[in-house]
């Protein structure tokens, strides 16, 4: 459900009043205007602006939404009765703007300068609002009834008999956006009754795994056209499980049901027919015969009950796959460690850490059969081997200098099996690093190392792991230092972000091939061609992780590093896989973005799926659809990292609407941002970053301006506001966020390496990640209620976030701001030092360092709590990443607070990037401009 | 103009040579909508018959500008143009990752060119004639 308190009813606008410091509210239709909100059963104060939203909001806010909040990030504030006032607890609060209509000086944090001589005793004080209200929550249910009643009194058609979505407009200009409501649900799918064979609420798949840009989907092309909204679908089909997510249902008999004509597998979305003997399929709907097995228990050779099988009750369901489903047996995991050994990967400490974090991770890399393999090949000006015979402590280094026609030095022993072979393992990578301590050698011979790992493998399969610090220099697939300055901002920019060497495009192909996967770890302090190296993970499916100027004497350094590939190795993967995407007829996938080879035009092959990764497809509406509903399911066909072969079967029905405003009401902004995210990438490498940008915003008004065209009074007319619809209201903030974003963003700083890494991570990181790598958190740490910091019933409670801007800065205060890869620790100028005591350690704020930093942890509840926050951001979201932690000082190094700020992205940018309200308002001109003509 | 007819006649060669490569590229390509072909080996065989179309139309105009045909030189300019310009960005080839997403604007061009070589095939079969004919008159 979504929020209905900035709700009103239709034709209804709010506008801010300057005189009075109050909305107006103006009825479209009979030009009346008052003082008071319309009336609406129950309803709270509506579009409440910026000063006052808060409060209104945060009261209102919706259980159920909290809930699903603060399931990730451990946050529920217990109910305060007393708050129901809202606006009349104290007017220092987190949402009032401290930098404008108030002093700083005002008694708002525990730690500014008049508070001080109060002690720690102000720690409990505050003006804290309870966001999560019961009672609030038990209002709404009467005014949302009455809402829906008010549709269908105006006509709207009832759809198929399912419940309508009732589209709720808002007003974006002055509106309050609560940072919270992002991190909410989709709005809800509302399939017609009789849709689904099981009553369970998993036989829809989770938007965690599948979710799309639409949840009611256009009957024809036509009005998908007129309403201007992308339609794809978001997959993240091998996703991690924390501690309480349901795990994925396994049907282990081997009985797969699949439709004759389309080989859809069987889901709870088809019909049985001819007294439960044959099943219809949902999306071709030819008749299929049920297998006798689903009837009977194989287990205990007893009657059955299909009702209860795994596959017609739930969304997501992994099939143990029978032998047609496969080429070959199950191939072991085999992983081969191409490191750099050249005097730039030793001194800046990357081998060290790399052979350490192989050893220490031995023991998590799966291997539940003992048939994993291991490989380790060393390179710089030429070719350095490991052959380890099994039993054996010892090893012999061979080398081999000849690039141009890549050979193995020995058939065997190169390749080892971890268990037999461990003891000659575990002393090879204790002394590696050390072997090479005193190297001289510069220059990488990345390209045969990969050719040699390659045919080491190319007859299994498997992982090759790179770790280099320098662009490559010798034999095939050497590259040039091609960075232009110059060229910066420019239209041929874009150059730089495409493959500089074929061979990087033709070895992905070959590997993909072979089922070889490439991961790609990067550390070079000057240019190393990141978006040509990037390619190999691109095309097989691997990761690509970048640490620029790596240097592991310092200890953040090497712990992000350690971290993030230690997490890697330990992740359990999916080999061999191929995925494929079936939708009822009409539909048809057109595009494909991330990371895999497109092998036909529906076969997506990836020789590895690694965990968490996110593909976005794009779909077609080739004719019209005639169905109530209709089903997307994902094949993904893998071999598990335990030697098993599997189907995981993702299967989510969307009903169908005819009307555009279903259409926009069940609109899902947090797909709709991926998916544009990895268009506009797409985009920016095919032609121009410019092109990318230039659709990114025309797309933004040609939806605002059907949306005031069809949904608002207004129509063609001018209107002082910009309407959207509630559930897509951050749509045009995540879009200036996607617009600043360093992969996107118009500038004639950015080194390409730096862009093509963010441009990786746009591409493949999913939704929880993303989200927050577009609109990054912002939290005040020196006002945080006291609750926060501290274990809550579903673990670290984190602060209220804030809006994005530097509003929100006060002098004497500290705030941390991330977005999933980089956190920044800023503190204020008149930090007073107590505060500087507590958390530093230091005795003054003038002795902080700019930087990298780690906090140490103190004896005092304050450091104590900063500490639970910055570790819970780190978890929070499923992922490998282990974002750095940057102290910022107010008035310190200059690019450094330029960066932080930055990432508040509704500020004005530098290089004359617009603030938020500056693009709402060009979006506004443009809107009313275009509907003229 | 004795050697006009003998040039006419190879131009009318050529262009049917030229011709039948574009219907092979074309039939290729909806074979790889069909998923009969895969993208690498479909990109492994119409690369080689990149450059080889290229330069045979090369050839072929470099003769119309060494005899001294200007209108068939003129005709034939615009599209050396485009395939030099295409050398030089280096996209000339086809690229088997990137297939799907350009498939459209291969067969695009494909189309283009193959109705390109038709108008060239009839016209040299023209001049061809009109070359005969005035020699034996
Ligand atoms: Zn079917």
């Amino acid at each position: 459900m979504e929020d209905p308190s900035q709700q009103l009813p239709p034709g209804w606008i709010a506008q801010w009043d300057e005189t009075h410091q109050r909305h107006l509210f103006i009825d479209q239709n009979t030009g009346q205007s008052q003082w008071e909100p319309p009336a609406l059963p129950g309803a709270g104060a509506p579009a409440p602006g910026p000063a006052a939203g808060g409060h209104t909001k945060r009261r209102q806010y919706a259980a159920g939404q909290t809930q699903a909040y603060y399931g990730e990030s451990g946050v529920v504030h217990p109910p305060a009765p007393g708050d129901m006032a809202g606006n009349a607890v104290g007017g220092s609060s987190f949402f009032t703007p401290a930098g404008g209509d108030q002093p700083p000086a005002q008694p708002s944090g525990f730690y500014n300068p008049t508070a001080m001589g109060q002690g720690p005793g102000v720690f409990s004080a505050g003006g804290f609002v309870a966001p999560a209200q019961p009672s609030a929550y038990q209002q709404q249910q009467p005014q949302v009834g009455a809402l829906t009643d008010q549709f269908s009194q105006m006509g709207l058609q009832p759809g198929y008999g399912q419940k309508q979505f009732a589209l709720h407009t808002v007003n974006l200009v002055g509106a309050f956006l609560d940072p919270r409501e992002l991190v909410g649900p989709p709005p809800e799918i509302r399939l017609p009754p009789g849709a689904c064979v099981s009553q369970e609420v998993t036989a829809n798949a989770d938007y965690t795994y599948q979710r799309c840009t639409m949840n009611a989907i256009p009957t024809t092309n036509s009005l998908l056209g007129k309403a201007k909204l992308p339609f794809g679908l978001i997959l993240t089909p091998h996703r991690s499980l924390k501690e309480g997510d349901a795990a994925v249902q396994v049907v282990t008999d081997q009985v797969i049901a699949r439709c004759r004509r389309c080989r859809t597998y069987i889901n709870p979305y088809v019909t049985f027919i001819d007294g439960g003997a044959r099943w219809k399929c949902c999306m071709c709907n030819v008749s299929n015969e049920v297998p006798q097995m689903f009837d009977w228990d194989q287990a205990t050779n007893t009657p059955g009950d299909r009702w209860k099988r795994a596959e017609l009750n739930h969304g997501v369901v992994d099939f143990v796959a029978p032998t047609e489903y496969m080429v070959r047996p199950p191939q072991a995991p085999v992983y081969v460690f191409l490191l750099d050994v050249s005097q730039h990967g030793v001194a800046s400490g990357m081998l060290a850490t790399a052979t350490r974090t192989i050893l220490e991770s031995l023991d998590r890399l799966p291997n539940t059969d003992n048939r994993t393999k291991v490989a380790i090949i060393g390179f710089d000006t030429a070719l350095h081997f490991f052959c380890v015979p099994s039993g054996s402590t010892e090893s012999t280094l061979l080398v081999v200098s000849d690039l141009d026609d890549v050979f193995l030095p020995k058939p065997t022993d190169l390749l080892i099996n971890l268990t037999e072979a461990r003891a000659g393992l575990e002393t090879l990578l204790g002394r590696l690093s050390d072997m090479f301590v005193d190297t001289h050698s510069v220059g990488s011979a990345l390209g045969p190392a990969l050719q040699a790992g390659f045919k080491l493998i190319s007859s299994l399969g498997g992982k090759l792991i790179v770790c280099t610090s320098t662009l490559p220099t010798l034999g095939t697939g050497a590259l040039k230092a091609r960075e232009d300055p110059k060229v910066f901002g420019t239209s041929k920019e874009s150059s730089l972000l495409q493959a500089a060497d074929a061979f990087y495009k033709t070895f992905a192909i070959e590997c993909s091939r072979s089922q070889v996967s490439v991961d790609m770890f990067l550390f070079s302090a000057q240019y190393q061609d990141v978006a040509t190296l990037s390619c190999l993970p691109h095309y097989t499916a691997g990761n690509t992780f970048f640490y620029p100027a790596f240097n592991a004497a310092r200890s953040e350094d090497a712990i992000k590093f350690a971290h993030e590939f230690g997490e890697i190795l330990a992740s359990p993967i999916c080999l061999e896989a191929v995925i494929r995407v079936r939708a009822s007829r009409g539909l048809r996938m057109s595009s494909f973005h991330g990371n895999f080879f497109v092998r036909s035009t529906d076969l997506l092959s990836l020789p590895a799926v690694p965990l968490d990764q996110s593909y976005a497809i794009e779909v077609q509406i080739e004719e019209n659809i005639t169905s109530p509903f209709v089903v997307f399911q994902t094949a993904v066909l893998h071999t598990t990292s335990d030697g098993e072969r599997r189907i995981r079967v993702v299967t989510s029905a969307y009903p169908t609407t005819s009307n555009i405003s279903e259409v926009y009401a069940s609109a899902d902004q947090v797909a709709i941002a991926t998916l544009l995210a990895n268009k506009a990438v797409e985009r920016s490498i095919s032609s121009k970053l410019e092109d990318a940008r230039d659709a990114l915003s025309n797309k933004m008004v040609d939806i605002l301006t059907t949306y005031k065209n069809t949904m608002t009074s207004s129509g063609g007319g001018a209107s002082a506001a910009l309407s959207i619809a509630d559930n897509m209201k951050f749509l045009p903030l995540l879009t200036l966020g996607l617009l600043k974003h360093v992969g996107i963003r118009q500038s004639t700083q950015i080194p390409s390496d730096l862009r093509a890494y963010a441009q990786a991570l746009l591409t493949t990181l999913p939704s929880q990640l993303l989200i927050p790598y577009l609109h990054p958190t912002f939290y005040g740490l020196h006002n945080m209620p006291p609750e926060c910091g501290t274990i809550g019933e579903q673990g670290v409670i984190m602060p209220p976030p804030l809006p994005l801007t530097s509003e929100r800065l006060e002098r004497h205060g500290l705030y941390l701001i991330e977005d999933g890869q980089t956190m920044f620790l800023w503190v204020g100028r008149d930090a007073v030092p107590q505060l500087i005591m507590d958390v530093f350690e230091l005795p003054a704020y003038e002795q902080l360092r700019t930087g990298k930093a780690t906090l140490p942890l103190l004896e005092n509840v304050f450091s104590q709590r900063v500490n639970a926050v910055i570790n819970k951001t780190r978890e929070m979201r499923r992922g490998p990443y282990w974002p750095h932690l940057y102290i910022v000082k107010e008035d310190g190094e200059a690019a450094m607070r330029l960066w932080a700020l930055s990432m508040l992205v509704q500020d004005r940018g530098a290089e004359n990037l617009p603030s938020y309200p500056q693009f709402l308002t060009s979006l506004k001109e443009r809107v009313n401009g275009s509907s003229y003509t | 103009m004795l050697g006009s007819g003998w040039l006419f006649l190879f131009g009318v060669l050529a262009a049917a040579g030229l011709l039948f490569t574009m219907v092979f590229f074309i039939i290729m390509f909806s074979d790889l909508e069909c998923d009969y072909i895969n993208p690498i080996d479909l990109c492994n065989k119409l690369n080689t018959f990149v450059l080889p179309e290229m330069g045979f139309h090369a050839f072929l105009t470099l003769c119309f500008l060494l005899s001294g045909q200007w209108t068939a030189l003129f005709l034939n300019l615009p599209l050396v143009a485009f395939n030099v310009q295409k050398i030089m960005n280096k996209n000339h080839m086809y690229d088997a990752t990137e297939i799907f997403r350009t498939l459209g604007g291969h067969k695009k061009e494909c189309f283009i060119k193959l109705g390109f070589y038709l108008v060239s095939f009839f016209y040299y079969l023209y001049r061809m004639i009109v070359a005969l004919i005035s020699e034996s008159e």
